[in-house]
């Protein structure tokens, strides 16, 4: 008896790694499919109207620097991947798209521009003259979030601190 | 002939150490790059700007992100809140949705309105291509009665270090 307890207390244990091996397997397959590497990413800060939907103080009028971006040409929507990079884009709606041709315009006041240098040139002699007006930005029909972002980061480059934008879905509605 | 002292018939055992190590370093790896916090984001390709400033989300503060890609869904953590072709006018479930993020963020009373305002802001991620009507829609239901959500934050590409380097170039030509 006694030396059969022997043999077996001296008997290596093995443990079984399986299990161990298994889970492991399975974190390294919910990272592969989570993994997204962090990208470096901003934001720009901008307000919308406190007043809307409320009957709001009466408050004195300030002039506002408006800046409205205009479509002058849409332009046409390509495949912006393969397959069929280039070609004419038919609507899908999980395929991405890039505009060809496309060409907008800004106006400050009554003056129109179309390079972007310019639009940075004249908000800042704007916020040099009159640093605490604020600006408003008005994206008429058929504009695109690109074509709003580098308006806004001109904006905080000259110096604006409250930018606020104007319209109404309905009226920028597709014609 | 005496080919081999070893027991051909015994139990042939791997020694499992290495890929075990390796599997655990794997593991290593992918927890460390890997951020779970981005799950909020959708894959956009977002407009550069040089004036955006690194996005450094404080984790205890409630900020809504909402997600427009090109074809004008609203998606908020991976949840379609408004889709244009199916919902049409019906943004109840957007709208629903702001209201009760704008209940959770702390108020401060204005003092040019005299309004108790929802004080953290919204961000808005849309894709370069996406139409600004749709960025509008959410505009305006922030400024609905009982959201007044009136932070915003646009989300943008911020350059890279060789994009500056080649703008100051530029310049200096």
């Amino acid at each position: 008896m006694s030396q059969v307890l022997k043999e077996i207390a001296e008997e290596q244990t093995q443990m079984d790694m399986t299990p161990m091996i298994d889970v492991t397997f399975q974190l390294i397959i919910f990272f592969l499919f989570n993994i997204r590497f962090k990208v470096l990413e901003g934001k720009l800060a901008a307000y919308l109207p406190k007043d809307v939907g409320v009957n709001a103080a009466p408050a004195g009028p300030i002039e506002k620097v408006e800046i409205a971006i205009f479509v002058e040409e849409p332009g046409q929507k390509v495949y912006a991947e393969e397959p069929g990079k280039g070609a004419p884009w038919r609507g899908e709606p999980d395929r991405r798209f890039d505009f060809v041709g496309r060409k907008v315009y800004y106006q400050i006041g009554p003056k129109k521009m179309r390079e972007m240098k310019d639009v940075g040139r004249m908000l800042k002699d704007l916020h040099d003259k009159t640093p605490d007006r604020p600006s408003t930005i008005d994206c008429r029909a058929g504009t695109v979030y690109a074509d709003m972002i580098p308006v806004v980061d001109l904006a905080i480059d000259a110096g604006f601190t409250e930018i606020t934008f104007v319209g109404e879905y309905k009226k920028a509605k597709k014609k | 002939m005496n080919l081999s002292k070893h027991d051909a018939g015994g139990a042939v055992t791997m020694d499992m150490t290495p890929m075990i190590d390796m599997v655990f370093q794997l593991i290593i790896f992918f927890m460390l790059i890997t951020d779970l916090s981005q799950r909020e984001l959708e894959e956009l390709q977002l407009p550069q700007a040089r004036s955006a400033l690194e996005d450094k989300p404080d984790p205890k503060v409630a900020r809504p992100i909402v997600n427009v890609p090109q074809n004008g869904r609203i998606i908020v953590s991976r949840d379609v809140k408004y889709d244009p072709e199916k919902d049409g006018d019906d943004t109840l479930r957007l709208e629903g949705y702001l209201a009760d993020m704008a209940r959770r963020m702390p108020t401060k009373k204005d003092e040019a309105t005299g309004l108790v305002l929802p004080d953290n802001p919204l961000m808005i991620r849309a894709d370069a291509n996406t139409e600004f009507r749709m960025i509008q829609r959410i505009m305006e239901l922030c400024g609905k009665k009982g959201i007044q959500i009136w932070k915003v934050e646009l989300a943008a590409a911020m350059e890279t270090p060789e994009q500056i380097a080649a703008r100051e170039n530029k310049l200096k030509e």
